[in-house]
């Protein structure tokens, strides 16, 4: 199985040492509350399954399923990737009928203007959930993280006050539209698409007083980062006025806006010597910008961040920003390189769970699935993510969730994350959601001998391996039990200690790396 | 330097100027702290427990308009510069011939009047960014110019020395605050109530077995379960029932609830040295609005006062007398408004000072003024560092000798804007 080169034990662990060094630094590990255990500190790599297929499944999807696993260990890597770089060819019927209940999600502005009230929040509302429904249920895994990526990239917050009407276009023809397409004709499409006009003020920037909002962002977050001048971004606010919106709230471009002259910036040159040529002059410069080496290197970075490891492989960025370039900013190719790299093979563990990958992940792992009816069960899931600062385009400043493990290494998270947990493997809350009939069946078809057997199973099936001797023996410790306790098809004790059983294993620190 | 001081001197306070004796002095010291004053200080408060204020900083995200919160109504350059979104002379409460609080400020008054709530002006940071994501990060490093990685407020902890898992937190978001990034023990909290381990009980030890994985997970996991293991304990007494004293109401505000669950920390001495806040939505590239019920700035700063206001009537005078709060943000905004009514990122900024041990009903500042030659790329000079107005803070009013160890290198105001404990 295993067809890539596998770093040998030491590098890996040394690796794993210096990162949970650096680490300490940034977190709040107080000393005396360590416990003095003779144990040295686990390795990650010790935590997870360092099967390929696996590892690839926790990256690329929002969380190993048992169909998924079959299916990816059936077609093997690249033949996985083949298939799901093709999103339209896979079927997504339960997920499409679900989503039904959500006709605003991807509405046009026409749409959303003639459904809904001025600044109503449905249609954000709307979109969340159906982000959060996508994210567990799609068929179209690598589309989905793949397009979370770019709506975190390209942000325009939701709920955010002027997009109530344009916010679920932006997300259907801008993010969804160019997923797997080129950086280029997003970005393109993003700066005349009037949610990011809004957002970040350009609508109302003149030639007399440009605003330099969106020339900033633009520059500093959706392309080459922090390299600009303060005079390149005076002079692509400039560039950019008459990037405008009309009555309708559709985009426009307004000439009588548009501040004329020539510029120059990052290496750009335009005469943009008429106002109605305006237009052409930015989307060269937008153009340009999508072709800058720095932009090249900072998605590549970036995808790194988000598939790889929390500090990106220099060799790996160096190698994607190559291949970016060399197939005219189209992400298909990258994605491919990326998954197939051996940076990638040799980061198994590397990568922790954000609150929103945790609770899909678990949603995907108990087999729970969509409510019969109605969107209640969305409504609590994606409440859920609000409280734990995660919810779906709801990161306010426009440079997106950060996605690197220090940013969510809260202690409130963690409780966070452990309760829902518990929500979810009982049935509490929500409780809208289709359940198996009998959970215990579905999670472990065959009852082992014994209690530590029965870990063993739920860790398989839940996480991926085997959790580590003493993380079972302190799971089953809520149940009064010890690994070698007898277990029998007649014992009543585990019906009423399997949510506890169930959440501990999804709260072990196994279950939070991906 | 004197409240309103508008000296000569002051003029040539340009922002180069206070960024290059900031660095000088950094070099030199960043070392001495390490064995110098700074040392003193941490055994000073190793003798016995933290005994200074609880000091509370509330950064206020996306640039704050210090020029429309604390408007230089004597500066006629001001209304040159903002024709439409100048708060008029008229309409300003308190302050003094120079400087006028804000109308949508008013829940503050009794505050401003009474002297417990100062603002400084001309304020920025030796960090010449008009990105918000880097004059945040710099802003809450605090230490320019060094290799330091860690939050200031993480440094403010490690030098009281204070250990309680309640020492440091950070309320309204689950996420970890900058400002504590680093060694010393913090805690974020959405919210007091919702800090709670679900399933946990005598005969299911949930907490138990948790603590049990976690004690030998890799650092960045271990970390988070183990402070929140330590933080549940902590936060029995304070989320006991909670009524605020004094008939003290908090809007129903992100802000006005962080605010009241800061203020259920110190009354149950939980051990609370410092408390994080955040409240966003400052950026205002468009229609920041007049002074007038409605408009975004003015709906921004009535709520931010009605919040704070609350939270000074909860704890009443004395439990205040303990307590220092600050108002922080990355950078301000450009003098000259743009077309869409707004202003873009700026430099140059207000603070507001609110506590039992702050002397207040005052602006300081070496005001440098809004003539065009005075400005610095379109923004109002940046006279004074805001780590030197938070060190006179600390100097004062929690205990501290040197500042080496928190802002290296930075000497603290000597506005005398805080009473000595």
């Amino acid at each position: 199985m295993q067809t890539t080169p596998q770093p040998t034990r030491r590098a890996v662990l040394g690796g794993a040492a210096a990162v949970a060094v650096a680490a300490a630094g940034a977190l709040a590990l107080d000393a005396a509350l360590a416990v003095p255990a003779a144990a040295a500190p686990a390795a990650a790599t010790d935590l997870v399954s360092a099967d390929p297929i696996a590892h690839l499944l926790r990256r690329a999807t929002f969380g190993p399923t048992p169909a998924a696993l079959a299916e990816a260990t059936r077609l093997g890597v690249a033949g996985w990737l083949d298939r799901q770089l093709d999103p339209a060819r896979i079927a997504d019927g339960e997920l499409d009928a679900l989503l039904t209940r959500l006709p605003l999600a991807g509405a046009s502005i026409a749409t959303v203007r003639a459904k809904l009230p001025k600044h109503s929040y449905e249609a954000f509302g709307q979109l969340g959930r159906a982000a959060v429904a996508r994210a567990i249920w799609s068929n179209r895994q690598l589309f989905e993280t793949t397009a979370m990526f770019w709506a975190n990239h390209l942000h325009v917050a939701a709920p955010s006050s002027g997009v109530w009407d344009s916010r679920a276009d932006y997300d259907a023809s801008v993010i969804r539209a160019f997923t797997f397409g080129r950086f280029a004709d997003m970005l393109k499409a993003s700066a005349r698409h009037p949610s990011m006009l809004t957002y970040l003020d350009n609508r109302s920037s003149t030639r007399k007083q440009p605003n330099e909002n969106y020339a900033r962002e633009l520059m500093e977050l959706h392309t080459v980062g922090m390299i600009y001048s303060e005079a390149d971004v005076k002079a692509a606010a400039r560039l950019l006025t008459g990037l405008s919106i009309d009555a309708n709230g559709e985009y426009a471009y307004s000439a009588a806006k548009h501040a004329t002259g020539a510029v120059s910036i990052l290496g750009f040159q335009h005469a943009n010597a008429t106002a109605e040529g305006g237009e052409a002059a930015a989307l060269a410069f937008l153009d340009h910008l999508a072709h800058h080496p720095a932009t090249a290197e900072r998605i590549a970075t970036k995808l790194c961040l988000r598939f790889v490891a929390d500090e990106a492989p220099a060799s790996l960025v160096t190698r994607l920003a190559r291949v970016y370039l060399d197939h005219g900013t189209a992400i298909a190719p990258v994605l491919r390189a990326l998954f197939t790299s051996a940076e990638f093979a040799a980061s198994v563990g590397r990568k922790v769970r954000t609150p929103f990958e945790d609770l899909a992940a678990t949603v995907r792992a108990l087999g729970l699935g969509p409510e019969t009816s109605g969107v209640a069960g969305l409504d609590a899931l994606y409440n859920s993510l609000v409280n734990a600062g995660n919810a779906p385009f709801r990161w306010a400043p426009p440079n997106g969730f950060p996605d690197v493990a220090s940013a969510w290494a809260s202690p409130s998270a963690f409780l966070m994350r452990c309760n829902s947990h518990l929500n979810l493997a009982a049935g509490w809350y929500p409780k809208q959601l289709t359940r198996p009939t009998n959970m215990l069946k579905a999670l472990v078809p065959v009852l082992p001998p014994t209690y530590g057997g029965l870990v063993d199973a739920l860790a398989v099936r839940l996480v991926g391996t085997e959790l580590p001797a003493a993380h079972t023996a302190a799971v089953l410790s809520v149940a009064g039990k010890v690994p070698t306790s007898p277990l029998t098809s007649t014992d009543k004790a585990v019906a009423g200690s399997l949510p506890y059983l169930i959440a501990l294993v999804l709260d072990s620190p196994s279950f939070q790396l991906r | 330097m004197t409240a309103t001081a508008c000296c000569d001197e002051s003029k040539t306070l340009t922002r180069r100027g206070v960024l290059a004796r900031g660095l000088a002095a950094g070099a030199a010291g960043a070392l001495a702290g390490l064995v110098g004053e700074g040392l003193s200080t941490r055994l000073a408060f190793a003798a016995g427990a933290y005994t200074g204020d609880t000091l509370v900083v509330l950064s206020l995200r996306g640039g704050f308009d210090g020029l429309s919160a604390i408007a230089p109504i004597g500066d006629a350059d001001y209304y040159r510069a903002r024709p439409s979104i100048a708060v008029p002379k008229s309409q300003v409460i308190g302050g003094n011939a120079m400087f006028g609080l804000h109308p949508a400020l008013a829940p503050l008054l009794p505050m401003w009047k009474n002297g417990s709530l100062a603002a400084v002006h001309a304020v920025g940071q030796p960090n010449p960014t008009r990105s918000h994501f880097a004059a945040m990060e710099e802003m809450e490093r605090a230490a320019a110019g060094t290799s330091l990685r860690s939050g200031w407020l993480d440094r403010m902890l490690g030098v009281t020395g204070a250990t309680g898992p309640l020492a440091g937190v950070s309320l309204g978001t689950a996420m970890p605050a900058r400002l504590f990034a680093g060694a010393a023990t913090d805690v974020s909290m959405a919210t007091v109530d919702g800090f709670t381990l679900a399933g946990e009980s005598a005969t299911r030890p949930m907490a138990a077995a948790l603590r049990a994985m976690y004690g030998s997970a890799p650092g960045p996991l271990s970390g988070p379960a183990l402070a929140a293991d330590a933080a549940l304990t902590a936060t029995v007494a304070p989320r006991a029932a909670y009524t605020p004293a004094n008939g003290a109401v908090y809007p129903k505000t992100p802000l006005g609830t962080a605010l009241r669950d800061v203020a259920r920390l110190i009354k149950s001495r939980s051990g609370l040295v410092a408390a994080a806040v955040d409240s966003g939505d400052w950026d205002m590239h468009e229609g920041l609005g007049t002074a007038v019920k409605g408009q975004r700035m003015y709906d921004n700063l009535a709520q931010t006062a009605a919040a704070l206001a609350a939270f000074a009537a909860d704890l009443g005078p004395s439990g205040m007398a303990h307590v220092t709060v600050v108002t922080v943000s990355e950078f301000g905004r450009r003098v000259a408004e743009n077309a869409s009514k707004g202003v873009d990122h700026g430099h140059g900024n207000a603070m507001l000072l609110m506590g039992g041990g702050v002397r207040g009903g005052t602006v300081y500042s070496a005001w440098p003024g809004l003539a065009p030659g005075a400005l610095v790329d379109g923004d109002l000079a940046a006279t004074t560092d805001y780590r030197a107005v938070i060190g006179e803070i600390l100097q004062k009013r929690c205990g501290f000798g040197s500042l080496a160890d928190v802002f290296p290198g930075v000497v603290p105001a000597s506005f005398g804007l805080a009473t000595a404990r």
